[in-house]
């Protein structure tokens, strides 16, 4: 079974276009979701979420029709918003106790254990905490009700180097029983290189290619000049594919 | 339901909307526009709904497991959390005015039977007017707030200056004898706030299935 299969997947907006993305993500795998600013990421997530309505299209999360089976899927999604802290000056306590009330399988002993793990104290406030702590507590509230599939939109983003690498490790324990998949957009590339197994690159609305990581920069060398001593990393790749001659 | 209830009590209410429920003692006031009460109950639920949209509620709401339409409902159950726990805390004040100070608010309407009537009435029309103009965006309350506050303060002022017209006395009335003549004005006021609120949760819930968070 998928964790996730996006089918021709469209959303017009005036200035913008989601136009007939697909994709599929296996279970156990990490996908990284990479494109420009502005190049359809975020309302590719946004759709699968529920939080933007999908002009056309088919979502299926962990076999079952999303939106058709709303209830059930979200039951098995964990999701973290780049830059949308909710309540900053609530306690996680707080927090904690009203999101276990509308999960079905919350398990308390767990979120006890995976915020002791991830050094969260839960009398905090959510403002009293980093960027990096406040992604891993949505992490551990996922976890805590058993989510199996994570979407994150830049969890990375405006992270030092350290809480990055911190993050990736967690990313990496997470798949590593293939039970649960991870879906995140970043424009931070060469955490992609650490840590992903397949990439999906949007481009204008569009997928330019989704494939396993090897198969992706391999079918991207084509972009290689006669300087290029090393292969093209995923850096390079976005780079000279979205190269554009400004003439002011 | 008490799950969403509890989710706006803990998380996404302001602070000063347990002021202004509290504000329901003013009829306690020897002389004053009782009708004010009714105001305070809506800016303070004007006031959350500012809180909740600063705070990401909407967002923190939409990715829990509930249907989009239950965003709607747990504003709506806050709403009417605030207007009904008004009115209910306001009524032992009511009943001590009545028993200490019998000779009548020169300033306006009772706090009696039709008062109560009004209340539910006026609060139904803002709900209505409030919640579908909100949700069509999730984010320009000050706008619906404003547009809401039209009719409800026309409901207001149409209360307090009912009780002047010659003939309408009773309306103002806290006998007992006159209460048979007030309690269709509750119970209509029941009714309205009733069929009000299931219209607005379905108006409104079908403008923000189709706003894009």
């Amino acid at each position: 079974m998928n964790a996730l299969r996006i089918e021709k997947l469209t959303k017009k907006y005036p200035q913008f276009t989601l136009d007939e993305v697909s994709f599929t993500l296996e279970r156990g795998r990490i996908m990284g979701l990479i494109g420009k600013n502005g190049a359809g990421k975020t309302t590719a997530l946004k759709s699968i979420l529920n939080l933007v309505s999908p002009d056309s299209g088919t979502i299926e999360i962990l076999g079952l029709p999303n939106p058709e089976q709303e209830l059930e899927c979200k039951q098995k999604l964990g999701a973290v918003l780049g830059g949308i802290d909710f309540y900053r000056d609530k306690k996680l306590t707080a927090i904690t106790d009203v999101t276990r009330r509308f999960y079905r399988h919350w398990d308390e002993a767990a979120c006890r254990r995976y915020l002791d793990e991830f050094a969260i104290d839960p009398g905090k406030r959510v403002r009293e905490l980093s960027a990096g702590m406040r992604v891993k507590y949505l992490i551990a509230l996922a976890l805590s009700h058993h989510a199996e599939l994570f979407i994150f939109d830049e969890p990375t983003s405006g992270l030092d180097p350290v809480s990055r690498d911190e993050l990736l490790s967690i990313f990496r324990a997470l798949t590593a029983d293939g039970t649960r998949s991870i879906l995140y957009s970043t424009h931070i590339t060469s955490d992609l290189e650490k840590c992903a197994d397949d990439i999906t690159y949007i481009k204008d609305g569009r997928v330019l290619a989704s494939a396993e990581k090897g198969t992706f920069l391999r079918s991207f060398q084509h972009l290689r000049t006669p300087e290029d001593t090393a292969p093209l990393t995923l850096e390079d790749i976005m780079v000279r594919t979205e190269r554009r001659e400004f003439h002011v | 339901m008490f799950d969403l209830l509890c989710k706006e009590l803990r998380l996404a209410v302001h602070p000063s909307l347990f002021v202004f429920i509290f504000l329901g003692a003013l009829v306690l006031v020897p002389a004053y526009p009782y009708g004010m009460v009714f105001f305070f109950a809506m800016l303070g639920i004007f006031q959350s709904i500012m809180y909740a949209r600063e705070t990401r509620d909407i967002y923190f709401t939409a990715l829990l497991p509930v249907r989009k339409r239950d965003a709607v409902k747990s504003k709506l159950l806050l709403a009417s959390f605030a207007q009904l726990t008004q009115l209910l805390l306001s009524l032992p004040f009511a009943f001590l005015r009545t028993l200490y100070m019998p000779e009548g608010n020169p300033a306006g309407i009772e706090a009696n039977a039709t008062y109560y009537g009004f209340g539910l009435m006026i609060f139904g029309v803002f709900n209505l007017v409030f919640f579908t103009r909100f949700f069509k965006t999730a984010y320009k309350a000050g706008a619906a707030f404003l547009t809401a506050l039209l009719p409800a303060m026309a409901g207001i002022f149409a209360m307090e200056a009912a009780v002047h017209f010659p003939g309408m006395e009773w309306l103002d009335s806290t006998s007992p004898d006159q209460l048979i003549r007030q309690l269709p004005i509750l119970l209509a006021g029941i009714i309205i706030y009733a069929g009000t609120w299931l219209l607005t949760y379905k108006a409104a819930s079908k403008q923000f299935e189709k706003v894009d968070l």
